[in-house]
């Protein structure tokens, strides 16, 4: 692996710190207030239907609440486990079309906005389902038909499509959080950074140096109860030796972790009191295969990928936040496939040898050489020069080109690659990674028009878009879940693309926070509204 | 002394321009899109479109041309495209923080380098001399990103002395927060320079008039300090221009160890995320900075040698 400034730095402040910590770390953080410092370069947007960025959704989570939510520290795997946040109450059609929401009376928005009712709701989804806004989550919106208020407290929303998982996927996501009315049309695109929610903290500053970030202090009339701790100061952090040391120093409480081999072990080395929360899965990390491209265009070669690709090994690279994934759907999503729900031959267990009979067989028995590229990015990087040796040892030799993040989505999106690769966090909405990687309709197009469909799968191997359709019309849970699995044991046989591994969210934590809950799934983020500081 | 200004001023507008059309044709070659980067990878192409049209990257080449210079001419950088902020608000924000740890770095290089740099001249070939040398030797192979880390790590985790990150706010936090990435900077820059002012001093020993001095019966210290050391500030001053003007460009590490704002992290932050017209913002004020820095220098050269007044 080559060792670059970055590595290097941090390299030296883990060999430096872990002699010198013992004998001066200061705590420099108040006792009413939780310091937390992501990877990012600063805050780009307060304004849910707008944000993109991860790291900026703690923020907005905190500020507003949604309908229905999942429990604290894990995703709500079945529908019985939702628990109510802004409405008490919901109600789902037997057609899984209509799905009716009771709100809580006398939720007050934060700073005199008034109470929050319907016509809030119905502002806050058509707002975020308003094409024009540019949230990264537009998908999860195209089945919404018609939101409407009946009355003051009751909202009824119409899908064009059955969906029993609407909650799971739509109404618990960052992006349906509700916003006040009155508050966003006064500010306009001011919201952005002076955002009015219901939420557990309130909004106080917006700082553009990212050093200061954000500040927000409890809401004493939370419905929920008063946070017991009073402020909470969002910072960004992006390099990453800055941000061990100032959770080392105590200038900071938590910090998002770095999804790279050998990084948590550095810090426990350090530090071994401190905490990690890894929110599973985290994103799914796939590699894809240009199947317009010779020699990817043979599933043997495919499945020599397959078999030549460690993923055990890789998951273990990147302990503790990687876990190994068979389908699409993480194991532990609804429908996830495990080992033990495949036959044999879709398992596809690390065998080098029978990688190199396939090859032979494809009519490359020496192997042959290809290239490809992959992003500067940690966890894309780590994971593919891992895979570029796997590959070698099986005779297919990867050129591999390390390009910046933003090249290299940008040149994916133009089918320039051959092994594109992709991570990406998916709620547990079964249909939603196969629709979005797979269907026809998001096929990637060189002119950049198309989707993150980069093995041209559903039009060079058509048949993926009938079950993703049959899948769509099904209300039934349970059956839409068979129809999932075997539109993903499909993809397995046809190979499009390789689910390497999930990746999850890493949080280190001062063991002086008490979070209240364990951390063990759900999105990339989760509620301090409990979390206490000692 | 105005004319020389004036003069210098308007020379610097035909370069100016050819940065902008060098900076606006390598934002447009530049594989990735902005609208991209800001939206993330499952945009959708309606979102794009909508985006690209609300920034005007669907407009004519020509035109996004016209309107980058005008907008750069007037300072009128418009928003971010990543963030929404005013740039010119970014623009102030981390200016400062550039400004005042290029000052504090140049001084504290400067205040060390020419004195070692004399005495390293004054004692050649002895202990100071070797001394000398060996720092200069460790100032030139340490890169200013580890040496930070290290100073980090050193005073500000272990023994707490320093803040972590930041850039402070007042005067006094500030300069608590400036402390440490000043004197990163500061003593690779003292390297370079006490090497330059050691050179610069022998070989300005060897001239006729410093002969002359000595032989009119001249104290050893006011040959060196008033008629060697002058003269041999010349090329130190040219030298320590160029540091300058690396260390403005080169802050960014530094920076983004120390968390502190900047213009150098905004600018790379800008160019990760395509966001034109905070680079453009960027970029125009590095190249003034450029142009006010070699102003400054000729300045000092004119107060230093007023023969080179003369001259320009």
């Amino acid at each position: 692996m080559a060792i670059t400034r970055r590595s290097f730095v941090a390299g030296t402040a883990t060999a430096v710190a872990a002699a010198g910590y013992a004998s001066g770390a200061s705590a420099q953080a108040g006792g009413d207030t939780i310091r937390i410092a992501f990877a990012a370069r600063g805050n780009r947007t307060l304004d849910p239907a707008a944000s993109i960025q991860g790291a900026d959704n703690w923020s907005i989570t905190h500020i507003h609440d949604v309908l229905v939510t999942s429990p604290p520290g894990r995703f709500a795997e079945k529908p019985s486990e939702f628990v109510p946040q802004l409405a008490k109450s919901w109600e789902m059609s037997p057609d899984a079309r209509t799905w009716t929401f009771q709100l809580r009376e006398g939720v007050q928005f934060h700073k005199g906005y008034g109470e929050m009712t319907s016509e809030d709701v119905v502002f806050s989804i058509d707002r975020a389902r308003d094409p024009k806004q540019g949230g990264g989550n537009r998908s999860l919106y195209e089945n919404i038909a018609e939101v409407k208020a009946n009355g003051k407290y009751t909202v009824v929303v119409t899908l064009r499509q059955p969906d029993p998982l609407f909650i799971g996927g739509t109404i618990q996501d960052y992006s349906c959080v509700i916003m006040s009315k009155k508050a966003t049309l006064e500010k306009g695109e001011n919201i952005g950074r002076d955002p009015i929610g219901t939420g557990a903290y309130e909004f106080v500053s917006l700082d553009p140096d990212p050093s200061k970030g954000i500040m927000m202090t409890a809401n004493p009339k939370w419905f929920g109860g008063a946070p017991p701790t009073k402020n909470l100061h969002v910072m960004y952090i992006l390099d990453t030796t800055a941000r061990t040391l100032a959770l080392l120093s105590g200038t900071v409480h938590m910090i998002e972790g770095v999804r790279a081999p050998g990084w948590t072990q550095s810090i426990q080395q350090k530090n071994p009191n401190m905490q990690f929360d890894v929110a599973a899965p985290g994103s799914l990390f796939t590699m894809h295969f240009n199947m317009s491209r010779k020699p990817l265009d043979d599933v043997r070669v495919r499945r020599a990928f397959a078999y030549a690709i460690d993923r055990d090994a890789i998951a273990k690279a990147m302990a503790p936040i990687s876990r190994r994934t068979w389908g699409l759907n993480a194991p532990s999503f609804p429908g996830g496939l495990t080992a033990d729900s495949l036959p044999p031959e879709l398992r596809y267990p690390f065998d080098p040898a029978k990688a190199k009979a396939l090859l032979a067989e494809a009519g490359f028995p020496n192997g042959f050489s290809m290239d490809a590229y992959t992003s500067q990015r940690e966890d894309y990087k780590s994971v593919m020069l891992i895979v570029q040796e796997l590959m070698r040892k099986v005779g297919v030799n990867i050129n591999l080109q390390v390009i910046d993040h933003t090249t290299f989505h940008a040149n994916n999106r133009k089918d320039m690659n051959t092994i594109p690769q992709n991570s990406s966090a998916y709620p547990p909405v079964p249909a939603l990674p196969l629709g979005d990687n797979l269907a026809k309709s998001s096929e990637v197009k060189p002119d950049g028009s198309g989707g993150t469909n980069y093995s041209h799968y559903g039009v060079l191997i058509p048949g993926i878009d009938e079950l993703l359709d049959q899948a769509g019309d099904e209300p039934d849970f349970e059956k839409r879940i068979a129809i999932i699995q075997k539109a993903e044991r499909k993809v397995l046989e046809d190979v499009p693309l390789i689910p390497i591994s999930t990746n999850g969210y890493l949080i280190v934590r001062d063991p002086k926070v008490k979070l209240g809950y364990e951390v063990k799934s759900g999105y990339a983020f989760w509620p301090l509204s409990k979390a206490t500081i000692s | 002394m105005g004319r020389t200004i004036a003069r210098r001023l308007v020379d610097a507008i035909p370069t100016l321009l050819l940065v902008l059309t060098l900076v606006f044709v390598a934002m447009r070659i530049l594989p990735g899109d902005p609208a991209l980067a800001v939206l993330g990878e499952h945009a959708t192409q309606a979102q794009l479109a909508e985006f690209r049209r609300k920034i005007g990257l669907d407009l004519p080449m020509w035109q996004q041309y016209l309107s980058f210079i005008v907008n750069s001419a007037t300072f009128n950088f418009g928003n971010s495209f990543a963030n929404n902020f005013s740039v010119s608000q970014l623009v102030r924000l981390n200016l400062p923080y550039t400004v005042e740890l290029t000052i504090a770095a140049t001084i504290i290089g400067t205040v060390i380098a020419i004195p070692v740099g004399v005495a390293s001249a004054v004692n050649r070939g002895k202990a100071i001399d070797s001394g000398s040398r060996v720092f200069s030797l460790i100032g030139y192979a340490v890169p200013d990103f580890f040496l930070g880390a290290v100073l980090l790590i050193v005073f500000a985790l272990n023994f707490g002395w320093f803040p972590i990150n930041g850039g402070g706010d007042g005067f006094a936090d500030r300069m608590w927060h400036l402390a440490l990435p000043a004197l990163a900077l500061g003593l690779i820059k003292a390297a370079f320079v006490s090497r330059l002012t050691r050179s610069s001093l022998l070989e300005v020993a060897r001239k006729d008039y410093v002969r002359t001095a000595r032989a009119k019966g001249a104290s050893e210290r006011r040959v060196i300090y008033l008629h060697a050391l002058r003269n041999a500030l010349l090329p130190v001053i040219t030298g320590l221009g160029l540091s300058i003007l690396s260390t403005l460009s080169g802050s960014v590490a530094i920076e983004l160890i120390f968390g502190r704002p900047g213009l150098g992290s905004m600018l790379v932050g800008a160019i990760e995320t395509r966001d034109y017209p905070v680079i453009q913002a960027g970029i125009v004020v590095f190249s003034l900075f450029v142009v006010l820095v070699n102003l400054a220098m000729d300045i000092i050269y004119t107060l230093v040698d007023p023969r080179v007044g003369d001259v320009a």
